[in-house]
């Protein structure tokens, strides 16, 4: 079962925050608030907006009230300890009982539920666990339940979108926001029970503001791995993971062959055939033909890549599937061999393959 | 009629509802917190279990038992059994003996761990590890030398820290091989578990056998030797006859792995 807030092991701040007041200020223009997160990940463009994105998600498709509960139930089941904290606090924020949160996070069949909203909860549990990741006939249950299939893809992209910020807070060690937490029973928590709805709005209108026209699938199909994202056709979060996916290739701070591995590693690990080879076209782009690939996925390693770069593939397999400390004690050693730079970006990697693998369930 | 005739009367049903409706919700109240005492108990069962079965193994046997139909599926065994412990054993007081053997599979189990193993079954002082069992692992012969050179120096070690307490060290003898097994729920009622059957079982704990005729501590077989890269210090053995197989097996020491290549 998935671990409780207070038991899962968390280690000191692995990264670290870097003062960024412009980035600070565009996340609390966006979010309403700035968090602890935003720090840890502000020197990298890329994944500084995609986890913001992240952590302002907004539902077009399926149904709004689905998302904290999502939230919360996927963040448990990645033992993030602090994503955890705070969507357990935005529950009891928005009004929810601590009767009814511990019974989603315990005993979901006792919670005032009803059956989809529970098949959705189980949906949440079963990608983010990917042991193995969920079959096609999951996918076709949440349908039978009644939700659309634009839903339903919309569904699996909030989960990936929290399989990736879970992963940035667990690589990262990301400290818990202690303020969030400890306010949310008390006089300030009620406060901002009252104003919730007028937040959410505001929030929803900036993120309005940043997103770009939906993507058609020839335009999402065009970026790396871009064919995982065709399903997301339509939705506003497809051109979000899109350009996450164009800008971490883009970025410089780790080679493009090395991402390229990682992603095919995680491939592997979950057993994605789909993105497998998605991974083999890019990699052939950069140089790396089929037996070459085959040989580092194999042994993972690659003489071509220098023992800090690859060192990551061994690390990357070990973020798929891991419990928290002896996770972070090895992303902290693989770190040390890294510029800090690089280091954020191969967190930012791994998660953002983790995210990408697991979405990828909507081509079963 | 007046409504101070019926009053009394209407006060009564009142107050009867009332106090039904008082014991209701009390009962049901108790009902509840007796469920939550169910559940707490079943949790705690459940995390007492996660310490011998991995969770999420767990997690499905507590579900939907269908899930567990058996199948067929690749996995690596590594079978691991401590030299001369059994006559140890006649030396030393048996708590002494215990705690020396609860302190090696500690460090073995942990190890195992390490390397995306787990440790299925313990008999005696030998342990049987599986990898892939539980979970598609493309890298599981791999990961099951690693385990056992880890193993090797989890060994080293703790032999440092029964030293320290004047007792003897331990050896060990460690056989890997790999194959095609049958993998799900076997036995009944009590006594069943999850577990592989299958002749490759049978030839690993052969393998581990000739660890004593070839006094080396690690061999693998010919199936594993091909799936390690050149960073694998290995050394191939004179062919050996074992029981049930017709021809001679090829076994190959690992005797290390290159220290530069990040393999962990």
């Amino acid at each position: 079962m998935a671990m409780l807030l207070n038991d899962i092991a968390w280690d000191e701040q692995i990264v670290p925050a870097v003062p960024d007041p412009a980035w600070e200020a565009e996340a609390r223009r966006r979010r309403g608030m700035s968090a602890v997160g935003d720090r840890l990940v502000a020197p990298l463009p890329w994944l500084r907006e995609f986890c913001l994105y992240a952590t302002t998600f907004q539902a077009t498709a399926m149904p709004v009230r689905l998302i904290n509960f999502g939230a919360m139930v996927t963040s448990q089941e990645n033992a993030c300890r602090y994503c955890y904290g705070v969507q357990r606090a935005f529950l009891k924020i928005l009004g929810y009982s601590e009767d009814f949160i511990d019974k989603l996070e315990r005993e979901m069949h006792l919670a005032e539920l009803d059956d989809a909203e529970r098949a959705f909860l189980r949906f949440c549990r079963s990608l983010a666990r990917s042991r193995p990741r969920p079959a096609r006939a999951e996918r076709d249950a949440l349908v039978a339940a009644g939700y659309s299939p634009l839903a339903v893809n919309e569904m699996a992209l909030m989960i990936a979108l929290f399989c990736f910020y879970n992963r940035i807070g667990v690589l990262t060690a990301c400290p818990p926001e202690k303020g969030i937490e400890g306010a949310a029973g008390g006089v300030l928590g009620r406060v901002l029970r009252l104003v919730s709805p007028l937040l959410r709005r505001v929030a929803a209108s900036r993120q309005r503001g940043v997103a770009t026209a939906d993507d058609d699938a020839a335009t999402l199909a065009q970026s790396p791995f871009g064919r995982i994202l065709v399903p997301l056709a339509g939705l506003p979060g497809a051109s979000h993971f899109r350009r996450a996916l164009e800008g971490a290739f883009a970025s410089p701070a780790l080679s493009r062959e090395v991402k390229g591995l990682m992603f095919a590693v995680v491939a592997r690990t979950l057993d994605c055939s789909h993105c497998e080879a998605e991974s083999r076209a890019l990699l052939d782009g950069f140089g790396i033909g089929a037996d070459e690939f085959e040989t580092i996925v194999a042994t993972l390693d690659a003489p071509r890549l220098g023992p800090g770069e690859a060192s990551l593939l061994s690390w990357v397999r070990d973020t798929v599937h891991y419990q928290t400390g002896p996770v972070q004690a090895h992303t902290r050693a693989v770190l040390a061999q890294l510029p800090p730079q690089a280091g954020l970006e191969a967190i930012g990697i791994a998660s953002l393959a983790n995210g990408t693998v697991r979405l990828a369930m909507l081509l079963e | 009629m007046r409504l101070v005739d019926w009053l009394p009367a209407a006060l009564c049903a009142l107050a009867a509802v009332a106090a039904a409706a008082w014991w209701m919700r009390r009962r049901e109240g108790r009902l509840w917190r007796l469920l939550a005492e169910g559940n707490r108990k079943l949790e705690d069962l459940q995390r007492q279990f996660e310490r011998f079965v991995p969770a999420d193994i767990v997690d499905r046997l507590s579900g939907d038992a269908a899930a567990w139909a058996p199948e067929r599926r690749r996995v690596t065994m590594l079978f691991a059994d401590l030299r001369g412990f059994t006559a140890l054993c006649d030396r030393l007081d048996p708590a002494v003996a215990v705690d020396i053997l609860n302190g090696y599979f500690a460090h073995m189990d942990a190890a195992i761990a390490r390397h995306h193993g787990h440790v299925n079954e313990l008999v005696g002082d030998g342990l049987l590890a599986l990898f892939g069992a539980f979970e598609a692992n493309a890298w599981q012969e791999r990961d099951a030398v690693l385990a056992a050179l880890d193993m090797r120096a989890a060994l080293a070690r703790y032999n440092e820290s029964l030293a320290k307490r004047s007792l003897p060290a331990l050896k060990f003898g460690v056989g890997i091989h790999c194959g095609e097994v049958v993998a799900g729920v076997l036995g009944a009622g009590v006594l069943s578990k999850f577990g592989v059957t299958g002749d490759p079982i049978n030839v690993a704990s052969r393998i581990e056998g000739l660890t004593r005729d070839f006094a080396v501590d690690l061999l693998v077989s010919e199936d594993v030797r091909i799936r390690l890269d050149a960073r694998f210090r290995v050394r191939e053995m004179p062919p050996a006859a074992v029981k049930g197989k017709a021809r001679p097996i090829v076994t190959f020491h690992v005797e290390g792995v290159a220290d530069a290549a990040p393999v962990a």
